[in-house]
């Protein structure tokens, strides 16, 4: 089932294996092109860079909000049957939609620019975020729940005073590690039109101007390591400052 | 103040769970609920704070403060059912704190309902309640732990806040819920020690499987037999009384386990969906 499978996926993809080692050859060849980078754009490279991780900084609160609300509705022990099944529904068909897909159509009603990524890329948490947080607050003693209505609370103070405490960390940790997500994200949403230093990379490929190419790929690595490091670090602080000791 | 009459639950098959209990709680008194597992005991709480829906009868709460309004607790709902909770303070078995809030944090829940909803929502506690709640903590012995994360406490310790938000909640009447089920023996007698105090100045209803604890500490005991009360008055039984009361389960031991399963049923309460307790 599975051997016809592959071969004719093979002859579809057009592989061909006996082509592999002269184009490997040639590969090599461009990949010289791409050095020395040209360190001279590097100034030019920090302003993109910069509208990079402000759109993925924008783009992560808002989504983290967003998702808080879908999560909550989307909480067997919060939300009524109704409410829960649809706000599941959207999260499932969030996460189905990739955030390319989510950026083409906003771009196509919003025009090109930094602000359809940050939309597309808050909405994007959503599929994520909005579905751990669900998870997060279903998992959450009913017990608890209970013994804090039994005082008289409301159920919006039942959320406020029994259900965030309890989720916070986890809330924070998941919404620090999005921010990591979203910085890769914002990288390639700005190649499809959202700017930043995608949309550099982009146009530096198209232009032919490798070594201008390399350095956005420099640029991009350190971001995205740098984006890693602060979020290993303040996921760690929060783990922290959330330890029951 | 707690006036219970004729309260019955049914199963779905007819089944009754509770048989028309009645019971009459007034004030200084200390009433433990005694009997076997399932026979009604915490089901019948449960009822009274309406977390279980009951099937007919009624239960009254009468409160002297504010001219001595009356409460129909079992056909309350919403505002009217908060106005009621909040004048009931409920310790449960597994104390159910919020395990991630602070000690303070926890017994100023208790005053939740009493506060404006903005105001709770902005954790906006005056000083003067925040000492209160300090006070409060003292009383149960745990003042110096109030700035510690709550999940970090013993069972015992627990117990003594969850004590401490219903002290802080000024209840009309206490009720709890085997409160010291789940501790060791020093442990519950420390427990009761600060409930019989308590029931000086507000009454207390508890659910409890020690017939020694409730001969030594409560002024009134009510046994239930099978979702029946078979007996209510002094505190200290017989030997042959206490046979009575638990004598089905006694018997059950000495005989082959009998064919009909335990029902497992789901009870959804009014506010949010919990698994019913029938313990």
């Amino acid at each position: 089932m599975l051997v016809p499978l592959v071969i004719v996926s093979a002859w579809l993809c057009q592989v061909r294996f006996s082509g592999l080692w002269h184009d490997l050859g040639k590969g090599l060849e461009v990949i010289r092109f791409f050095f020395p980078p040209d360190w001279s754009s590097l100034r030019e490279m920090a302003g993109p860079a910069l509208v990079t991780v402000l759109l993925a900084a924008l783009a992560t609160p808002l989504g983290v909000l967003l998702s808080l609300g879908f999560g909550l509705a989307g909480a067997r022990n919060i939300a009524p049957p109704w409410l829960r099944t649809t706000a599941r529904a959207l999260i499932g068909v969030e996460r189905a939609l990739p955030e390319i897909i989510v950026l083409l159509l906003l771009v196509a009603a919003l025009g090109v620019g930094p602000f359809p990524g940050v939309i597309a890329l808050a909405i994007g948490s959503v599929g994520m975020l909005g579905k751990l947080f669900a998870d997060a607050i279903e998992e959450i003693d009913p017990k608890v729940l209970e013994s804090v209505s039994c005082v008289g609370a409301t159920r919006w103070q039942v959320i406020r005073h029994a259900v965030l405490p309890e989720v916070m960390p986890a809330f924070l940790a998941n919404s620090i590690f999005r921010f990591e997500v979203n910085i890769r994200a914002s990288v390639l949403l700005g190649a499809v039109g959202a700017g930043g230093i995608g949309f550099e990379l982009s146009k530096a490929m198209s232009l032919l101007e490798y070594e201008r190419a390399m350095m956005a790929v420099l640029v991009t690595l350190l971001l995205v390591f740098g984006a890693e490091r602060v979020s290993d670090w303040l996921r760690a602080k929060v783990m922290d400052g959330g330890r029951l000791a | 103040m707690l006036h219970v009459e004729n309260l019955t639950k049914k199963l779905p098959d007819g089944r009754l769970l509770l048989d028309r209990v009645s019971l009459k709680v007034s004030r200084g008194e200390f009433v433990g609920i005694l009997g076997a597992s399932g026979a009604g005991k915490s089901l019948t709480l449960r009822c009274i704070l309406g977390l279980t829906k009951a099937d007919s009868g009624t239960a009254t709460l009468h409160t002297e403060a504010c001219g001595g309004k009356s409460y129909d607790l079992l056909t309350c709902k919403g505002r009217e059912q908060r106005n009621c909770r909040r004048r009931m303070g409920v310790i449960f078995q597994g104390f159910n704190l919020v395990k991630r809030l602070r000690v303070l944090d926890n017994v100023m829940i208790g005053r939740l309902a009493r506060i404006h909803p903005l105001r709770s929502w902005l954790y906006g506690f005056t000083d003067a309640e925040a000492a209160e709640a300090l006070e409060a903590l003292r009383r149960v012995k745990m003042d110096m732990h109030a700035d510690r994360i709550t999940g970090s406490l013993s069972g015992g310790e627990m117990q003594r806040v969850a004590i401490a938000r219903a002290i802080f909640q000024k209840p009309a009447i206490y009720l709890a819920d085997e409160p010291i089920a789940a501790l060791d023996p020093s442990n519950s007698l420390g427990i009761m020690k600060l409930l019989a105090p308590l029931a000086q100045e507000t009454p207390v209803v508890g659910v409890f499987h020690q017939p020694e604890m409730t001969a030594r500490f409560c002024t009134r005991v009510v046994a239930i037999k099978a979702g029946r009360v078979v007996y209510d008055g002094d505190p200290r039984l017989s030997h042959n009384q206490l046979q009575d009361i638990y004598g089905d389960e006694l018997m059950q031991v000495l005989r082959p386990a009998p064919t009909t399963p335990e029902p497992a049923i789901a009870e959804s309460s009014r506010s949010l969906p919990v698994l019913a307790n029938f313990a």
